[in-house]
């Protein structure tokens, strides 16, 4: 064994100590979300059935318009606007925005709802591509479609806030399938807290491996596939761990743009949805937050911890791989360009813990865990750093995983029990502890392409494919 | 903690996670076996529910029992209206179920407290009375506030101002369901409602919220007293709105002075709510400020005040098909399509 210089081996430690310190903040933040997502969810309202929802809330809540952006979805687009149609709640306007498609998605929903050409007199504060025409129906008050240029999901949304005239309004993903009653679930704390509550986001669930009849999941199963069932995880720990906590400690940066309940009022204020970014939920949010702070006001952005909405997760390496890119790509650009929000006493807990948070996770965590899988173990095999640091690296970068992983399954035992069979707890037990012995460090290595693109200041979404949802 | 300290530690909680989780995954082994006997007692209890003549020996007669038909119970009595829900009531007052659910009221969990508030409901038994009025109590807002609700839609409810002192309306209470409870209660006595309103001590939140459950009684005497209120309101109050709009909704001229003064608000919002009340009223002397606000900065106070031509009738439109032919934008934009919309040739 080579003699090393006491500088060389101060060097080797140093750089161990970096990256076992950032894992380690890592890993504290991640016990700190799980001990108040947790007190979250035993404070939690009751997850009542749809009747009593109705009766608690139905003759009191607000108007809410859901926005559906629709982009060349010719296949599902009647169905899913039946689906919307369908949802349990007392004053919906469902707002379809066809996004320039260049298939048959306007004259199919033209031509099954019976649609015509009409005027609307609607606002124009938000900028977005021009519009084409608007097309509704007597006979079906609830439904409009706005026919707009091709500008993005963004852009879309943002054409619909200005045509929606409810004071609430719910964007979804094309894809995504609501609850019948998610928009009762969803409103409660518009309701509970009407003057404060600017934002709600609610649990999404993946479909892949379930049942979906008519627009609707019918039957919950796990897929088969290993990588949608490593993401049933991710989304457990993303859902129920971090954004629950991050909610309890008003510290929430994202809602999921797949489900978002936000006041339309605030959402105008702000300037809509930001285009030029993949990340625009996110985007949506913090500068909902700035707004607020700058301004002064009280309020509040909820996270409620029901299933509210179920969306396809890619099982296809490559797709699943873009999307994490793209995903880490839309919160560096967020992080980049609200940078002066973090630790910034002005912006409070949003500063220190969400944006610190953000910097931890997805600027600096991603970096140097692919750095530490190179160098701790090289190190260590060159005699420069002693078996206790690549322990310690060894339970940062795996066991504390673990440990992670399966707390947020028992949290979701403990209080939600979701999955209906002990079968389907035992495989997402083996899949959270596989998941650190190398989905982990493809999934980091994502990430890295993601900041290799936002600093080589790519854009676009690239291509995503959906396989479609198990129809029954 | 050394190093080596934090490799024994992520063992150990690691250990331990998966170890709970074992014991959670026996359990729902065991819990899915219990789950097909529950499901075969429910069945059981569902056909007997059914039966007009039921053994209530024969409802009760397992552990599973007790709790299932409560939830069943009141589970029925929530899809039925009118006499078979009353039937159905009393058939789950002879075989328990209150007795079951008050004592859910003192649960641990406080989602489990506010389900069985919300169930008592249904039961207007003098026992749940008083179990509902304890839960008033209760130290979870949610489980008061439920409560509260559940004696207020059967009738019992206890005075508003103590329900004001005991939910703490208007301080840290915030619900709009609280507008609920004061309709409930006013639709047995109007009075106790109405009070809150002209009393100087209540907070402006209480007030908002009563003039919003009253707005819909048609009791013109509140008019003037509402008139008023908005008169004295600041201009920025979150509150003038709800009283504005509560004009409207009385449909009464005499809520016009404040209507008139607040078309000149300051804040959009109360312009947009004046304009509205103004159109609902009829206010035809209003048409040329309405008018006016056809240029209004704000979307909104632009379409309220389309929408408020429009109600006044000939005049209004009138005024709006001048605009529709004008120059000036965004007035021009705002009286074309408002006509349109309408389905009024400019």
């Amino acid at each position: 064994m080579t003699d090393w210089q006491p500088w060389v081996i101060a060097i080797a430690e140093t750089i161990a100590w970096v990256v076992i310190g950032t894992g380690l903040v890592q890993t504290a933040l991640y016990i700190v979300q799980l001990i108040f997502a947790g007190l979250s969810l035993a404070k939690r309202p009751p997850v009542s059935g749809s009747s009593l929802l109705w009766q608690r809330y139905g003759d009191r809540v607000p108007p809410i318009a859901i926005l559906a952006p629709a982009f060349n979805e010719e296949v599902t687009i009647v169905e899913s606007v039946n689906s919307l149609l369908a949802l349990h709640y007392p004053d919906v306007e469902v707002i379809v925005i066809n996004d320039g498609s260049s298939d048959d998605t306007l004259q199919q929903v033209i031509s099954q709802f019976g649609l015509e050409p009409v005027d609307r007199y609607f606002d124009r504060t938000v900028a977005h591509a021009p519009i084409r025409g608007l097309y509704a129906s007597p006979r079906i008050p609830a439904l409009l479609v706005i026919d707009k240029e091709n500008g993005g999901k963004s852009d879309a949304l943002n054409a619909g806030i200005n045509v929606a005239r409810s004071p609430l309004f719910c964007s979804i993903d094309a894809d995504s399938i609501l609850e019948s009653d998610a928009l009762l679930r969803a409103v409660g704390p518009f309701v509970d807290n009407p003057d404060e509550v600017v934002a709600v986001g609610g649990t999404i669930r993946l479909a892949n491996g379930c049942t979906v009849e008519s627009g609707r999941v019918t039957e919950v199963r796990i897929p088969r596939n290993f990588l949608a069932l490593v993401q049933i995880v991710e989304y457990l720990r993303a859902f129920l761990m971090a954004r629950l906590a991050l909610s309890r400690m008003q510290a929430l940066t994202v809602i999921s743009g797949a489900f978002g309940l936000f006041r339309r009022r605030v959402a105008l204020e702000v300037g809509g949805y930001s285009h030029g970014t993949v990340g625009e939920d996110m985007e949506l949010v913090v500068k909902l937050h700035r707004h607020m702070r700058d301004g002064n006001k009280p309020y509040r952005i909820e996270f409620i911890p029901d299933p509210v909405c179920w969306t396809e997760a890619p099982e296809d390496i490559r797709v699943l791989g873009r999307q994490r890119a793209r995903w880490q790509r839309g919160s560096l650009e967020t992080f980049a360009r609200h940078r002066d929000m973090l630790f910034n006493p002005r912006y409070g807990r949003i500063g220190f813990l969400g944006f610190g948070q953000i910097l931890i996770v997805d600027v600096l965590g991603p970096v140097i865990e692919l750095l530490g899988y190179v160098l701790v173990p090289l190190l260590w095999a060159v005699g420069l750093l002693s078996i206790d640091y690549l322990l310690a690296y060894l339970a940062i970068t795996f066991t504390f995983g673990i440990f992670v992983s399966v707390a947020t399954l028992i949290l979701e035992e403990v209080e939600l029990r979701r999955f209906p069979r002990a079968r389907d707890l035992a495989i997402l037990t083996l899949v959270a502890i596989a998941e650190n012995f190398g989905y982990r460090q493809i999934s980091n290595f994502w990430r890295l392409r993601g900041l290799w693109q936002f600093l080589r200041k790519q854009q676009g979404w690239g291509q995503m494919t959906r396989r479609g949802f198990q129809r029954g | 903690m050394g190093l080596q300290g934090l490799w024994y530690t992520s063992l150990i909680l690691s250990a331990i996670s998966l170890a709970i989780m074992s014991w959670l995954i026996a359990a729902r082994l065991v819990a899915e076996r219990k789950g097909q006997r529950v499901a075969g007692e429910r069945a059981r209890l569902l056909a007997l529910l059914l039966e007009p003549d039921a053994d209530p020996q024969g409802l009760t007669n397992s552990s599973l029992s007790r709790p299932l038909l409560a939830d069943l119970s009141v589970e029925l009595i929530q899809l039925v209206r009118g006499e078979e829900r009353d039937q159905m009531v009393a058939a789950a007052g002879r075989l328990g179920v209150a007795a079951t659910i008050r004592k859910r009221l003192s649960a641990r969990s406080p989602r489990v407290r506010v389900l069985a508030a919300e169930s008592l409901a249904f039961f207007p038994d003098t026992e749940s009375t008083a179990a509902l009025e304890r839960a008033l109590g209760d130290r979870n807002p949610d489980v008061r506030l439920a409560a509260a609700l559940g004696l207020a839609v059967s009738g019992r409810s206890p005075p508003a101002r103590l329900l004001i002192e005991r939910l703490r309306i208007g301080s840290s209470e915030q619900s709009m369901l609280i507008i609920n409870l004061f309709q409930k209660i006013a639709s047995d006595r109007p009075g106790e409602i109405e009070s809150l309103i002209t009393d100087p001590e209540m907070p402006a939140a209480v007030k908002a919220a009563a003039i919003d459950a009253l707005a819909g009684s048609g009791d013109f005497r509140l008019v003037p007293v509402i008139n008023q209120l908005a008169l004295a309101t600041d201009a920025e109050s979150e509150h003038l709105p709800r009283y504005l709009r509560a004009l409207g909704a009385f449909n009464h001229p005499a809520g016009a002075p404040a209507v008139r003064r607040w078309l000149n608000g300051s804040t959009w919002w109360v312009r947009a709510a004046a304009a509205e009340a103004a159109g609902r009223i009829g206010l035809e002397e209003l048409a040329m400020p309405l008018a006016d606000m056809l240029s209004d900065a704000d979307w909104w106070v632009r379409f309220r005040a389309g929408e408020a031509l429009v109600r006044l009738g000939n005049s209004g439109v009138e005024l709006l098909a001048e605009a529709a032919e004008g120059a000036s934008e965004p007035a021009r934009s705002a009286a074309r399509l408002t006509l349109a919309e309408q389905g009024i040739a400019a």
